[in-house]
């Protein structure tokens, strides 16, 4: 525990004896927990109690003095818990007392204090840290505690009720009893894992943990046996909590329990399959599928427990029936029988509705046809079974063609019929049920499910060829009148997701291409924002697909309604919702990313975009458009790149003066930006554009260098920088010759301003990526190893502005070289100011501004030390546990000491 | 006894995190799902595992409805429809849908600022969820399926934010959200039906306070704005993009014109254009005022207050800037209030919740050192002033929708337990109904008076007529009394199954043909007959005529002795009889 910490203690002891509604806010506590959890888990042997007696004390005092505020007693049950997790904490705990009083509910009931859930939520949570050696097992048992706690199994609150679920798991499987003679070895390995895991408990099991162990087996097996069966309709809930525990045990008992447990449950589990619950066929499901796989892992499958699987799929009701068998494919399909079983009961619905005869023409087979179709009719039912039975087929058309009644392409014909239903077409399914389609007409639910599952569907062995039938239904879907948004997405997803695995185009006809180009004209005009980019995303995505799988350009432009596809995305731009632009800018470039790779130079077309871009870039409100923009031009960039290094022979087109210039402008516009996520992606920009210059120059890393920050899981990183970043080119020879020429480029194409508005930006990934590169930049033209850097290189200026950031730098470059006692050097306004030929012209302009040598700004600015900094969080300190105990601590005195204006309590509202 | 289940996974008894599970007529509803600013971990989210037993949550929810723009009752939406894959339908207000995603970056942005954050969500994500959202209109009864349906009406508190009536056949709750029942600078005040809800789900943040006018705290907030700007110093306003910010704008820009103030106003981050937008768009979401106004002026273009650029905060002289993000959590609000900080002169105004943690947080809690990043210390001499500004219904308020809506049982959420304890007894007393405040996790049951339906005989309704005794009015609901009601609500709400009753009879008859051929004749010559009746020749060998239905078989002995099976429903008593008449006279010749 850090020392400032460890001062604190005991004043933030005293704030939560005094008061718990002084605390700084309802987080509080739960932090303070987590913070001494991190504590005791880190220290494995000491007792936090012993160090810190201010802990005892205050336990001591909670549980006895039960006026506390209910937060802070729960939290004290808790902690009580955690301390007595060791076995020296546990005596402490014991000889003084506290134990006995903490964990009995009599003296919190008495003190009123039991009706409150989180006293409850305490004592079990308290409980569950503390039993981690066998002491505290014994003092469970002694207290008679199992059968509290069986009860609190069905409180009135879902999160006391679970946590006692999960507290009674803990206890069985955590000190269940190794196997004797042939399961012994992992048995025990099992245990070291779980001593090991929990690492702070004492000696292993012992006869008394063994006695102690049976007495609450025995009670929690007898209360199994008598509580899983409901006895009336108002205890569904017992049992259905008895069936959670059940298959939490289940699931991780090894053979001694879990051959008691099977034997306690196997009755009672037969009368509740045989009762046909409907509320408890999934957790019915799960007790029975995991004692059906702990029995198969030994071997041969416990002939109890599969035939109670059997009778599970044999349930009278449809819609349990549906039920059991998705749980049972989702779970893991047990054996191949119950898995065709479940596989032939999950497709009936769809065989029924659609009349496509998935399962044969002996139905005779399946005895629940009846009253299926029964359900079906139900408009309630029947919608929910065939959501179920769609949200599976594309599992099940993955599965062994032994398994299945029928090849995946009929269940991708008996979707397309679905679907066609869907929209009040039911020509195509005359053996249908027509009683039931008026269920599923218009069905949202279900044409959502049904999209889904084509979708999912496309990767299924021998459907390829479908693709024509598929796109039709779907170009009818899109066409559709009345598709709601969500509908004509998941149609769009469809049609991608199909292309993408049927590539050969020679499947489609042209009237199938023209219907999509002539349905995404149209949609592309949609009245709903929401519609319009879901069609701009898809032409993007279209576009992507086609370039990665490589299609000829004519083919995929016959797709895309060839010049039509860049034309319907240039007047996306014009959207007047952001999203729609920013998607629109994304499509583009996925568009035009062939026509770049192949290093055309650019056609009046593309230079109307880049234009239009460029205009978006400057004067767009919403950010999303803008991000979109820089990321267009990195994508751009990234291209030329690449083709470059691929085939020299094209690299002039492609270094067109149009991406130049517009690359200035995008870093310009792009730094001064007021959103965080573009001037993240212009420092990417400014990246490439480093890459470029440096690249097999000494001392210059491509990409994320290693004793640099480790990337922030959030930080935005290109994909296409990415791409770059993997790419061998070959520049070796002469680079340091003309190192000075190329920074000079680089300043006067405005890379280093980027990153130096960047480094002192407010929004820290902003100055963390700045940051980076700068380093980059500067062990590549400077190393700090170097005394100092070539002559040439020296002399290379930049001109920083006399505003904003050029100030901030200025400022940052005095105090720095004033500490190095280089006042001498340091002009008025803090920057080492010369005469240069270089800036001179804009500082005479400029007046403010001043002209500063890159490798001296670059050595001068503090990098590693402002790195170190903000590698770290921008709240690291705020949230530190020192920050923490200081808020209790100034929480508390502000309670004590209220010298606050009357109006000036700061209420919990609304954020 | 039918039952409404009502359960908060966040705001029972707490603010922070407003998720409620309603579970009315078999339907289960979400309201709200918002987020706990205070936790960097998955604690900020609902834990949805609760409610679901195989993960999901599409199966178990039929609908989720979303009150307002505010992080605490939208935030974990994106990581709700993208992360744990809810896909069912989701509701909001145009106005929340329109501002929700600004919030919800702007939100992102302070994650990202964090280390070691997980299992947040991404742009993409946030307008992948923002695209699955079905608009609500105010007063528009939208039916979510065949029998759950929802009604929006305005709640004041913030642009776009609504309560919803929701209802399933004759059982109903509302939902309040935050709502705010006295109007303020840009907004009206809540309004709803007189609905009669079986359970009014009302928020409490200010359950025991009798707030001071509006007029006041604005009066005070201006009064210490002018007095810091008189003195020469500079004032921080932290807030979020869209929401309160916008009201404190209309007040500045409206005292300085008044007093013809010169110092300049700026407001970071481009946000008063985005603003203006969403405001000019949903004009008719505001209070009477600015509508009345809007044709001469548009309250939302303002003429005092200017973009702010970051060099703008070393200029001498005084100033007020409003700067994001609201808590000084980070960014540019923060690198502002250290700017500032030092100098007495200054003034930080926090007019809203921050916390445990933030830099807001702690200097509203009196902090007057603070330790920055690199072990610095920064001495906060500048003045910090805290001002509610956030539009709840105090007590009164609440008690003012509960006269107008006159539900039968409360269910108050949304504020601090020993504060609704407090309200709860005053409601109980005053409005002799019950009034629950669970806590998280914990279920609050209430059984309603089903409808039940009647079908009675025309004789006997007479007699009950003749006795003079009240008749049922449909329209009116009536506890303890019978009720007309349809039969299917009334076998829904009784949980039980419908029995079809088919009569069916077998007719014999001479046709020298094949069965299928017999049968083709049958449908040949009800279609000549029975003209206007739907008549089908179905796949599967049979003729159907509306609900009666028509198979042919072969007698065992004579191959031309046909033996009709006619099934019909009661409703179709008259017509089966028909056609059983008909067809025992045979079939007549010349038919093809």
């Amino acid at each position: 525990m850090d020392a400032d910490c460890v001062l604190l203690l005991p004043g933030v002891c005293q704030v939560l004896l005094d008061s718990g509604r002084s605390l700084p806010d309802d987080t509080t506590l739960e932090k303070l927990l987590d913070w001494l959890t991190g504590i005791t888990e880190a220290d494995k042997e000491g007792s936090l109690l012993e160090v810190h007696p201010c802990l005892l004390e205050f336990i001591s005092f909670v549980v006895c003095k039960t006026s506390s505020d209910p937060s802070v007693i729960s939290f004290t049950l808790k902690l009580c818990g955690l301390m007595g997790a060791t076995e020296d904490g546990f005596k402490r705990l014991q000889e003084s007392s506290v134990l006995d009083l903490a964990f009995s509910r009599q003296h919190w009931h008495e003190a009123g204090l039991w009706e409150d859930p989180c006293i409850r939520i305490g004592w079990i949570q308290g409980l569950r840290s503390m039993l981690l050696h066998s002491k505290a097992l014994s003092f469970f048992v002694q207290a008679d505690l199992t059968a509290q706690l069986l009860q609190l199994q069905t409180d009135t609150s879902l999160f006391v009720a679970s946590a006692a679920n999960q507290m009674l798991a803990h206890i069985l499987l955590f000190f269940q009893p190794v196997m004797s003679a042939g399961c012994n070895t992992i048995g025990k390995k099992h245990w070291e894992d779980k001593r090991t895991q929990a690492s702070i408990i004492g000696p292993g099991v012992t006869m008394d943990t063994s006695e102690d162990y049976d007495a609450v087996l025995a009670v929690t097996s007898k209360y199994l046996q008598e509580s899983l069966v409901p006895k009336e309709n108002t205890q569904f809930h017992q049992s259905l909590q008895t069936l959670k525990l059940l298959g939490l045990l289940l699931a991780q008992a090894r053979p001694p329990l879990r051959d008691q447990l099977l034997q306690t449950a196997a009755d009672p589990l037969e009368e509740v399959v045989t009762a046909g619950c409907s509320q408890l066929t999934l957790p019915l499901m799960d007790v029975v599928l995991a004692a059906y796989s702990s029995s198969t892992g030994e071997g041969v499958p416990d002939q109890h427990v599969a035939r109670l699987l059997s009778s599970m799929l044999t349930m009278s009701k449809p819609a349990d029936l549906i039920q059991a068998a998705a749980a049972l494919l989702s779970r893991g399909h047990p054996d191949s029988v119950h898995a065709a079983q479940a596989v032939r009961i999950l497709l009936l619905p769809l065989d029924l509705i659609t009349g496509q005869a998935l399962l044969g023409t002996n139905t005779a087979a399946d005895k629940h046809r009846f009253s299926m179709v029964d359900q079906l009719k139900s408009k309630t039912s029947c919608i929910s079974m065939i959501c179920v039975c769609l949200t599976n087929t594309p599992q099940i058309s993955l599965m062994p063609a032994d398994l299945l009644p029928c090849p995946s392409a009929s269940i991708v014909t008996a979707v397309l019929s679905l679907l066609r239903i869907c929209s009040g077409d039911s020509s195509s399914s005359p053996a249908g049920c027509p009683e039931v389609f008026r269920n599923v007409i218009s069905s949202g639910k279900v044409q959502k499910s049904a999209l889904e599952a084509l979708t999912g569907l496309s990767s299924s062995p021998g459907v390829k060829g479908m693709l024509i039938e598929v796109l039709a239904v779907l170009i009818e879907y899109l066409n559709h009148p009345d598709s709601d948004p969500i509908v004509l997405h998941k149609s769009y997803q469809a049609v991608v997701q199909w292309l993408s695995v049927c590539v050969d185009l020679s499947f489609t006809t042209d009237k199938l291409q023209q219907d999509l180009v002539e349905v995404v004209k149209k949609r592309v005009c949609d009245m709903r924002w929401e519609v319009r980019d879901s069609t701009v995303e898809f032409l993007g995505k279209l576009a992507g697909v086609l370039v990665s799988a490589k299609v000829a350009p004519d083919t995929s432009e016959v797709l895309l309604g060839g010049c039509c596809s860049a034309s319907l995305l240039r007047e996306a731009l014009q959207d007047p919702e952001s999203y729609v632009r920013a998607s629109a800018i994304s499509a583009l470039a996925q568009t035009l990313a062939h026509s770049w790779q192949q290093g055309a130079a650019p056609t009046q077309q593309q230079t109307d975009i880049v234009s239009r871009l460029l205009e978006i870039l400057s004067q767009d409100t919403e950010g999303f458009a803008r991000r979109a923009v820089v990321q267009y031009f990195i994508a751009w960039f990234s291209s030329r790149s690449s083709s470059t290094s691929r085939s020299p022979s094209t690299s002039t087109c492609s270094t067109s003066p149009l991406l130049m210039n517009s690359v200035s402008t995008v870093l310009s516009l792009g730094s001064a930006d007021l959103d965080w996520e573009v001037k993240v992606h212009t420092l990417e920009l400014a990246e490439l554009l480093l890459d470029e210059a440096f690249l097999g120059h000494r001392g210059y890393r491509k990409g994320s260098d290693t004793h640099l920050a480790l990337p922030h899981p959030y930080a935005v990183v290109s994909d296409q920088t990415c791409t770059l970043h993997t790419h061998n080119r070959k520049r070796t020879e002469g680079m340091d010759s003309d190192l000075a020429i190329r920074l000079k480029t680089l300043v006067e194409q405005g890379v280093f301003s980027v990153l130096l508005s960047g480094l002192v930006d407010c929004d820290r990934p902003v100055s963390l990526k700045a940051c980076q590169l700068l380093i980059k930049f500067r062990e590549t033209v400077c190393p700090v190893s170097i005394e100092a850097p070539e002559e040439t290189v020296a002399e290379v200026s930049c001109e920083l502005p006399g505003w904003g950031w050029g100030q901030d730098i200025s400022k940052t470059l005095g105090m720095t070289m004033s500490d190095q006692a280089k006042v001498a050097d340091i002009a008025a306004n803090g920057a080492h100011v010369f005469d240069s030929e270089d800036c001179k012209e804009n500082v005479n302009k400029g007046g403010d501004s001043v002209c500063v040598r890159v490798c001296e700004v670059l050595r001068s600015l503090g990098l590693d030390a402002k790195l170190d900094i903000l590698i770290q969080s921008s709240d690291h300190v705020h949230n530190s546990p020192l920050s923490l105990l200081q808020d209790i601590l100034t929480a508390g005195a502000a309670h004590s000491h209220p010298d606050t204006q009357p109006g000036q309590e700061v209420i919990v509202d609304c954020y | 006894m039918p039952e409404i289940k009502v359960t908060p996974l966040g705001a029972g008894q707490d603010v922070g995190r407003s998720c409620i599970l309603v579970s009315i007529g078999g339907k289960n509803i979400m309201l709200d799902c918002g987020m706990h600013m205070g936790y960097n971990d998955d604690r900020r989210f609902p834990d949805f595992s609760y409610i679901t037993q195989n993960g999901r949550l599409t199966d178990f929810l039929d609908c989720l409805i979303i009150s307002h723009f505010h992080l605490d009752h939208c935030g974990a939406l994106p990581y709700m429809s993208e992360m744990v894959g809810y896909d069912g339908p989701i509701y909001m207000t145009h106005p929340t849908k329109a501002i929700c995603p600004i919030l919800l970056e702007d939100f992102r942005k302070i994650t990202v600022d964090k280390k070691g954050e997980t299992n947040f969500f991404t742009s993409q994500m946030i307008k992948d969820c923002m695209k699955k959202v079905i608009p609500l209109n105010l007063h528009q009864t939208v039916q979510v399926d065949d029998e759950l349906e929802i009604k929006a009406y305005y709640a004041g508190h913030v642009l776009g934010a609504a309560m919803v009536h929701i209802k399933v056949g004759s059982e109903s709750v509302v939902y309040t959200g935050d709502y705010n029942m006295t109007p303020d600078r840009h907004l009206g005040a809540a309004w709803i039906d007189k609905c009669r809800p079986d359970i009014l789900i009302s928020e409490s943040t200010y359950a025991t306070t009798i707030r001071d006018s509006k007029r006041c705290r604005e009066r005070d907030f201006l009064k210490k704005v002018h007095e810091s700007i008189e003195r020469g110093g500079k004032v921080l306003i932290p807030v979020f993009a869209l929401g309160r910010a916008q009201e404190l704008c209309i007040l500045l820009e409206t005292f300085w014109e008044r007093m013809n103030l010169k110092a300049p106003i700026y407001f970071s981050t481009g946000l008063t254009e985005k603003a203006n937008h969403y405001y000019k768009l949903f004009i008719t979401w505001t209070n009477q005022k600015i509508r009345k106004t809007f044709v001469q002026r548009n309250m939302f273009e303002f003429k005092h207050i200017k973009a702010f650029d970051r060099s703008y905060a070393d200029n001498p002289g005084p100033m007020v800037v409003f700067a994001t993000p609201g808590m000084l959590h980070a960014g540019q609000s923060l690198q502002i209030f250290k700017k500032w900080a030092g100098n007495e002169k200054n003034m930080v105004i926090m007019p809203g919740y921050c916390v445990q943690g933030t830099i807001g947080h702690k200097i509203l809690n009196g902090q007057r050192k603070l330790e920055m990043e690199g072990r610095a210390t920064l001495d906060v001499k500048l003045q910090v002033e805290y001002m509610s500004f956030s539009a709840h219904a105090d007590a009164k308020g609440i008690m003012q929708l509960i006269r107008m809506a006159e539900p039968r049982n409360m269910v108050l959420v949304h504020g601090e337990a020993v504060k609704m304890e407090f309200l709860k007894g005053k409601i109980e007393q005053e409005f002799s109904i019950d009034c629950y405040m669970p806590a998280n996790g914990e279920t609050v049951t209430v059984t309603t008076n089903p409808s039940v339906p009647v079908d009675i005989s025309l004789n006997l309704l007479k007699r009950e007529m003749a006795l003079g005794g009240p008749l049922p009015d449909p329209k009116k609901p009536h506890d303890q009394i019978l009720k007309l009601v349809s039969s299917e609500q009334a076998l829904k709400e009784l949980g039980l199954n419908e029995h079809q009753l088919r009569f069916t009879c077998r007719v014999q008859l001479q046709d020298p043909h094949s069965d299928p051929d017999t049968l083709h004749r049958i449908y040949t010559h009800l279609k000549s007959v029975l003209k206007g009746y739907t008549i089908q020749h179905l796949p599967d060998g049979t003729v159907m005529v509306e609900s009666i239905v028509i198979k042919v078989s072969s007698s065992a002995e004579d191959p031309n002795t046909k033996v009709l099976l006619l099934s019909w429903s009661y409703q179709d008593e008259d017509l089966g009889s028909f056609l059983s008449t008909l067809l025992k006279k045979g079939l007549p010749s010349g038919l093809c």
